[in-house]
């Protein structure tokens, strides 16, 4: 499991009172300020956060310790982090993409398919995208119930049961 | 302006014959598809479609919400990851 996330980025000064354009990549981008004191990615600095206007792309938003435009505009491209340990324990069924992402997938009988890459929305549920050692190529399988049926975050595994065709080595044509 | 009712909704022939094939045979498998412009129908609930998006077949497990939409509509063709941050998949 990753420890520190990466929830938002600097994307400049904004005005000349040391505020900055603040890019969200939360779900719900106002989120942000919910988080708390967020970190630089070596946890070396932390920001208090105040989000002021809505600009385009982003908020502008205030950083404890940040005065001036000029130390705002050294920022930029600082990517803020939050521990993972901040974020409020999903639903039943729900899980953190940055939790799924890096999992082994086995199949039903306990050998390896390859590690999840990424988690794709797509317009009828979540897929999640299978990293196939030695294949350039990436599988697609639906984050349901009947493919998914086992997801072990504290032994990071998950199994799947994805029907004939969808692994690239039952492919059939 | 929409399609006239009296028409039925419009499904490529040849879709229709693989899901009935794939019925029949109570196999659990893809059926792959390059028809985007298919409706869903009723009798699709519950099989596995591998719809093309121009570059591979992605997987649509088909629920009775999707009924009466296009295949196309649940296989995107532009793919855009993100940050993971805090979003969340739900398990259906």
């Amino acid at each position: 499991m990753t420890d520190l996330i990466c929830i938002g980025a600097v994307a400049g000064a904004y005005g000349t009172r040391g505020e900055v354009r603040l890019k969200s990549f939360c779900a719900e981008p106002s989120d942000i300020a919910a988080y708390g004191p967020l970190l630089t990615e070596d946890g070396a600095r932390s920001f208090d956060l105040s989000l002021g206007v809505q600009v385009k792309n982003g908020f502008a938003a205030r950083l404890s310790g940040i005065r001036t435009r000029a130390e705002a505009e050294a920022l930029r491209g600082l990517r803020l982090h939050v521990p993972r340990d901040r974020l409020p324990e999903p639903e039943e069924d729900e899980f953190y993409h940055v939790d799924l992402i890096g999992l082994t997938v086995v199949d039903t009988g306990g050998s390896p398919i390859g590690t999840v890459s990424a988690v794709v929305e797509q317009g009828g549920g979540e897929l999640l995208e299978i990293a196939l050692p030695g294949r350039a190529e990436a599988a697609l399988v639906p984050f349901t119930r009947a493919m998914v049926p086992t997801v072990d975050l504290a032994s990071g595994r998950i199994v799947a049961d994805p029907p004939d065709g969808l692994l690239p080595d039952t492919d059939d044509g | 302006m929409s399609r006239s009712v009296w028409k039925g909704p419009f499904v490529d022939a040849y879709v229709l014959k693989k899901a009935e094939k794939s019925r029949e045979s109570g196999r659990n498998e893809v059926i792959k598809i390059w028809s985007r412009r298919s409706t869903i129908l009723p009798q699709f609930v519950g099989l596995t479609f591998g719809v093309y998006n121009g570059k591979k077949h992605i997987p649509v497990n088909v629920s009775e919400e999707m009924i009466g939409q296009k295949f196309g509509e649940y296989s995107p063709t532009r793919t855009y990851y993100g940050h993971a941050a805090d979003k969340k998949a739900k398990r259906k």
